[in-house]
């Protein structure tokens, strides 16, 4: 109903000049200030995009390709990292290895994505005994010393790439189920739910086209803190003779087999460690500032 | 309270049953036996060995001879070292891990929340920057890495500490130390948020007002809550520093549990394998439960249930 | 709940601990490089030239006691059932057969036994005990109780997986296999010091086989008493220089003096404590701080060989076994036998055994291992890649085109991986056909070798006794040892004749005749011949490298003033490192003697 008195011009400017600002853009600002995710996201960049195009570089050796005599020598013009007691190039292997650790990574956090969401998702949406029911297989699971799962997983079927993927992402998922089933049972009140169920939606549609995608964020936050642990997992795994298999090799391998000749051999632990710790680094540097920029509580400081 | 603690206990035992059978079927259907050697054994030896172990009944049967045994905690004889219970291998081996992993966790807590406290309290300046640098290279360097450096470093250059074995005080020093690690930066991270987080709260603030030293407000008010991430941590990290030590009892050949589950599951050693993580399964559920009532305790606005 | 958060550091400054946690990373990097770039030996300069000859510390212990690693935990180390190195060393220390070998030659001397004979047939023994011996409780040892053990071994139900070597026993066989009474089994006990053993056909290396741990009394009262459990400090009850005073599985063993034993005066040591790491690094990293004064063998990392042989204590020897990797003969294309001799023949065991394993092993292109004597070995498998790539030519493969991808199966173990990688390195390179590899752990690797499911696999042998049919048996057809579906009717024909052969010549030449079919039939592909490589600290005295990695340890002594007794003494000189070969000192003594499987 109108007034029929029109505000003047110039209290109405400064709130014309304010745009809303969604959640994503916002976070972004704030991510793009924090400087220090900002040069882990580029460093991750970086070794990604090395990783892919690794067959495709030019002058860089066969990371296979052995050479008996030459056996384990320091690093050199000839071979930057050095070689180990097979004559192979380390560099050539760090490149690589990087290729098949974050494949792993990847991997393995996108099964326990897509394993942890859907579970955690349905579980707070039913509630009830459901939620119970669903959350104590969980509790059992967790209960499970998880090494021992992983090796009667990679002994009972093959010792493939794929069963590695499979095994290393059915550990991770029980974490991301609980973080979802959270957000889903704070989210599942609030009135945009109700209203797309007086709409009419499924109980489907509403889990995964509203429900899930407002759980993005923590979950993004997650999977940054879990490719990660992922890797140090396979790493754990290759210390036991579990990881990939030869002659395929990721950090992990090359630090497993490095540290036990360590006296002797150095730099076979050292450069591939370096990588493995800085690319961790920057995971952790990336999943913190994201966590940060998407944290409300930091929204409303005003940042 | 009572009544949750009380709830919880009851769980314990379905819990433990699912996983008993969870465990012993996938055992079983894994390739391979307990027996299998790469000498051949004789079919008629196979045999007498497999009928003394009553391999050779129907596997439901076997499986309700283990359950009945259970309850009793008697899981039998170890398949790869004849002649011992696995109930004496998991009773001697279990208080090294426990040892191993208590040392560990005392000094993670002694020195990690000291050093979050002061990255807080300090915060922004060079204390807290060398202080987060050092455990963030913590959680990324993995201890089968940095083990192998502390022995190269302490014991093969100079013969300072010994490079492995768990024989007298001076042998402990290096396996602590490895296996701390990684808790300790964990540790020093979570206080450090934990502190922030409760340093800028209202009530803080007007005891500030009121008057009190500083020293008073940081430990006597703000720690409480502020150590509350570490407690919520140190449940399930208790839990896996004791039985996931595995790398560091490899690498200082110290006999603990870990090694053991590992080997058993490889030699496909049944019993040990079972009894052994049901142990842990239990030790885990306990101290889950122990933690949450801690956390109750120590955050007056946590209703448990 | 409380919501936690797990970071909170100031976004301007996150930077500055980036870089502070960069700088720690890289600073222990430089530290780990500039303290392992100096000399692994690294001393003072004030340091005596003769110790920096020697790998690590040489303080001799404060106290009598020897201390050792032994490898991996023995599953039990009652002698009548034990297998394996480590079960064995642990039985030997503390039990005490007929004879026992010498420390360096390894012949056979009287230990139980003052004495034997042997009947004109050449099938009967007659062992004389001493008098007086005792068990470690007191109770006289008699020898009844020679004859209770080897029954006891012999026995079906106790399923000992080393009654065969008792075979050699008349109707041995039979009843351990269930198809004769004990009874029928040819041993007797007449009287307290007399023990007859008849045999089912002359065998020369018998005397040999007494000093093994099987054929060790075992005490009937503890046993009978005690069950699984007589094992146990405090209940067992033992024959031999020590008894078991400590167990702390996985940790440690310690053992004693024992002062009943028959010769306990020229037992020089305290107490001897073997410890059971199974990592090879750290068995080494102890070794040099001091912490054991003998790495055994088996427990070096081939990695460092290259910067021991250089050292003093560093010991090495020929040992009585082979590497080798088993084919699958039924499937294909490994069913064809030119495919076989293909992949036999582009093997570079010289490079392998030089590059890779730096000269700790030799190479090898035989089926048995060297040192039988009186045995000619057929002409060994080499190296032509132009002759493989014909073979596969002719087996239907030619340019290695179309060829099915098979792989290579091994157990988990640094040298094993490194070997196979080498090997379809070298199958890519000459014969250009790809090949996977299979890494797989003890238990399903055992799974997959007992029932023959793989395509090609790892494998090592170890001889018991000193002939070539304890190699050459495991091939027969049926056999339980003969992994690769191996079935040749003329093979099998030529060692049964040889088995009824009692002329030595004619027999070792059909052997051999049976063993150039083998080879030429390729369904095993020789890599490696082992060899022992030892640590022993300068002030031990009484371990020398032996073919069989046999050492009693009953005699072994630590000299304080080591220093001043250098030279003379046997195995510290330079030159015990290469050792005689193995033909030459096997042929010095009188027979032969078994040796045990190590995987």
């Amino acid at each position: 109903m109108s007034i029929g008195i029109a505000p003047p011009a110039t209290v109405l400017a400064p709130s014309r000049s304010v745009r809303g600002d969604s959640l994503w853009h916002d976070a972004w600002r704030r991510l793009r200030r924090n400087r220090a995710a900002v040069v882990a996201g580029w460093f991750l960049l970086l070794v990604a995009l090395v990783s892919i195009a690794a067959p495709w570089i030019p002058g860089l050796a066969d990371p296979a390709a052995q050479n008996l005599p030459l056996g384990a020598t320091a690093p050199s013009a000839a071979h930057w990292f050095g070689t180990d007691d097979l004559g192979r190039d380390i560099f050539a292997r760090v490149i690589f290895g990087g290729r098949i650790s974050l494949l792993v990574g990847l991997v393995g956090t996108l099964v326990s994505i897509v394993i942890g969401v859907s579970y955690g998702a349905i579980s707070g949406f039913r509630g009830g005994k459901w939620d119970l029911a669903m959350m104590r297989v969980v509790d059992i699971l967790d209960s499970l010393p998880y090494i021992f799962l992983v090796i009667l997983l990679l002994v009972f079927f093959s010792r493939s790439l794929i069963m590695l993927f499979i095994a290393l992402g059915l550990v991770q998922w029980l974490t991301m189920a609980r973080i979802v089933r959270g957000q889903v049972l704070s989210l599942k009140n609030q009135t945009f739910i109700e209203a797309a169920r007086a709409l009419g939606a499924s109980d489907g549609a509403i889990i995964f086209r509203h429900l899930v995608p407002n759980t993005l964020g923590p979950v993004i936050v997650y999977t940054t803190l879990t490719v990660p642990a992922v890797i140090l997992q396979e790493a754990f795994l290759s210390f036991l003779g579990l990881g990939v298999q030869p002659p395929a090799a990721s950090w992990g391998t090359l630090v497993s087999d490095g540290a036990r000749v360590i006296a002797l051999f150095p730099w076979l632990v050292i450069f591939p460690g370096v990588a493995l710790s800085l690319t961790l680094l920057c995971f952790n540097f990336l999943g913190d500032g994201l966590r940060d920029a998407l944290d409300p509580q930091e929204r409303k400081e005003g940042a | 309270m009572f009544t949750y603690i009380v709830r919880r206990v009851l769980l314990i035992v379905p819990t433990l049953w699912v996983i008993a059978t969870l465990t012993f079927f996938m055992m079983r259907l894994a390739p391979g036996g307990p027996f299998r050697a790469e000498r051949d054994i004789p079919p008629a030896a196979m045999e007498q060995l497999r009928h003394k172990y009553g391999l050779d009944r129907p596997l439901g049967e076997q499986y309700g001879r283990f359950l009945v045994h259970a309850v009793t905690l008697d899981f039998g004889v170890s398949y790869k070292y004849p002649g011992r219970t696995v109930r004496e291998i998991i009773f001697e081996a279990f208080p090294v891990s426990a040892e191993l992993g208590g040392w560990a966790l005392l000094l993670a807590v002694l020195a990690g929340v000291p050093i979050g406290v002061l990255a807080a309290v300090k915060r922004n300046t060079g204390a807290d920057y060398s202080a987060m640098g050092v455990a963030l290279a913590g959680v990324s360097i993995p201890n089968f890495v940095l083990g192998p450096a502390l022995v190269l470093g302490l014991s093969l250059t100079i013969f300072l500490l010994p490079p492995a074995l768990w024989h007298g005080p001076a042998s402990r020093v290096l396996p602590v130390l490895t296996l701390s690690a990684t808790y300790l930066a964990y540790i020093a991270r979570l206080t450090r948020a934990g502190m922030l987080e409760v340093l800028r709260q209202d009530y803080i603030r007007t005891a500030r007002a009121k008057g009190l030293s500083e020293r008073v407000v940081v430990f006597k008010h703000a720690l409480r809550l502020g150590f509350l991430p570490v407690v919520s941590f140190l449940g399930p990290a208790a839990a896996r520093i004791v039985m996931g030590s595995i790398v560091v009892e490899s690498i200082f050949a110290v006999p603990g549990l870990g090694r053991y589950l590992v080997n058993a599951a490889f030699n496909r050693d049944y019993t040990l394998v079972l009894g052994t993580v049901l142990f842990y399964a239990l030790f885990l559920i306990v101290l889950n439960l122990l933690v949450d009532v801690a956390y109750a305790v120590l955050d007056p606005r946590v209703e448990l249930g | 709940m409380h919501r936690s958060r797990l970071s909170a550091l100031p976004r301007a400054h996150r930077a500055s601990a980036t870089l502070v946690a960069c700088a720690a990373l890289i600073a222990c990097a430089v530290l780990a490089l500039s303290c392992a770039s100096r000399h692994p030996d690294a001393r003072t300069a004030a340091e005596t030239a003769l110790h920096a000859r020697y790998f690590g510390s040489t303080t001799p212990p404060k106290d009598n006691v020897f201390r050792f690693n032994n490898g991996a935990e023995p599953e039990t180390y009652d002698p009548g059932i034990a297998v394996g190195q480590p079960d064995g060393r642990a039985a030997r220390i503390l039990f005490e057969g007929l004879t026992i070998p010498d420390p360096q030659t390894l012949e056979p001397r009287p230990a139980q036994a003052s004495r034997w004979e042997l009947s004109a047939d050449g099938l009967t023994y007659t062992f004389h005990l001493r008098p007086g011996l005792q068990w470690s409780d007191g109770a006289p040892l008699t020898a009844n109780d020679f004859l209770w053990s080897w029954m006891r071994v012999l026995r079906p139900s106790n399923a000992g997986r080393y009654a065969s070597l008792m075979y050699p026993i008349d109707h041995a066989e039979e009843y351990n296999k269930g198809h004769a009474d004990s009874s029928s089994v040819g041993l007797s006990a007449p009287d307290d010091t007399t023990f007859i053993v008849r045999l089912a056909s002359p065998t020369p290396y018998f005397v040999f086989l007494t000093q093994f741990y099987t054929f060790c009394p075992t005490p009937r009262f503890a046993i009978e008493q005690y069950g699984d459990q007589w094992t146990r400090p405090g209940k067992i009850v033992s024959n031999g220089a020590y008894v078991l005073s400590e167990w702390r599985q996985q940790d440690r063993f310690v053992f004693t003096k024992n002062p009943r034993y028959w010769d306990a005066a020229n037992v020089k040591l305290d107490r001897i404590e073997a410890y059971s790491v199974d990592d090879l690094n750290t068995s080494v990293n102890l070794y040099k701080s001091g912490a054991i004064a003998w790495t055994t063998s088996g427990y070096i990392p081939s990695t460092f060989i290259p910067y021991l042989r250089d050292f003093k204590d560093y010991q090495h020897g020929a040992y009585q076994g082979t590497y080798f990797y088993s084919i699958n003969v039924t499937r294909k294309p490994l069913d064809n036998v030119w495919v076989r001799r293909a992949l036999n023949w582009s093997i570079d065991r010289v490079s392998i055994t030089r590059d890779l394993l730096k000269r700790s092993r030799e190479p090898w292109g035989d089926f048995c291992p060297s040192g039988y004597p009186g045995y000619t070995p057929p002409p060994q498998i080499g190296f032509d890649p132009v002759k493989a790539r014909e073979y596969l030519a002719k087996g239907g493969y030619p340019g290695g085109k179309g060829f099915p991808k098979i792989s290579i199966m091994f157990n988990s173990s640094e040298d094993h991986k490194r070997l196979a990688e080498a090997i379809q390195q070298m199958w890519k390179r000459y014969l250009n056909i790809d090949i996977e590899l299979s890494n797989q752990e003890w238990g399903s690797f055992l799974q997959a070798t007992t029932a023959v499911q793989y395509d090609i696999a790892r494998r090592s042998w170890i001889g018991d006794y000193l002939d070539p049919t304890t190699f050459l048996g495991c091939m027969m057809t049926g056999d339980g040892n003969n992994r690769a579906h191996y079935s040749n009717p003329r093979y099998d024909h030529l060692l049964h004749q040889a088995a009824r052969e009692l002329v030595p010549e004619k027999r070792l030449a059909m052997l051999s005749e049976a063993e150039k079919i083998l080879l030429d039939d390729s369904p095993v592909l020789p890599v490696y011949q082992y060899s022992v490589n030892d640590l022993v600290k300068p002030y031990v005295h009484g371990i020398w490298p032996t073919a069989l990695d046999t050492h009693p340890l009953a005699h072994v002594y630590i000299d304080r003033e080591w220093e001043q007794h250098l030279a003379p003494v046997a195995g510290m000189a330079p030159v015990a490192r290469v050792t005689p070969g193995p033909s030459a000192r096997l042929a010095a003594i009188a027979g032969r003697f078994p040796i045990e499987e190590t995987p």
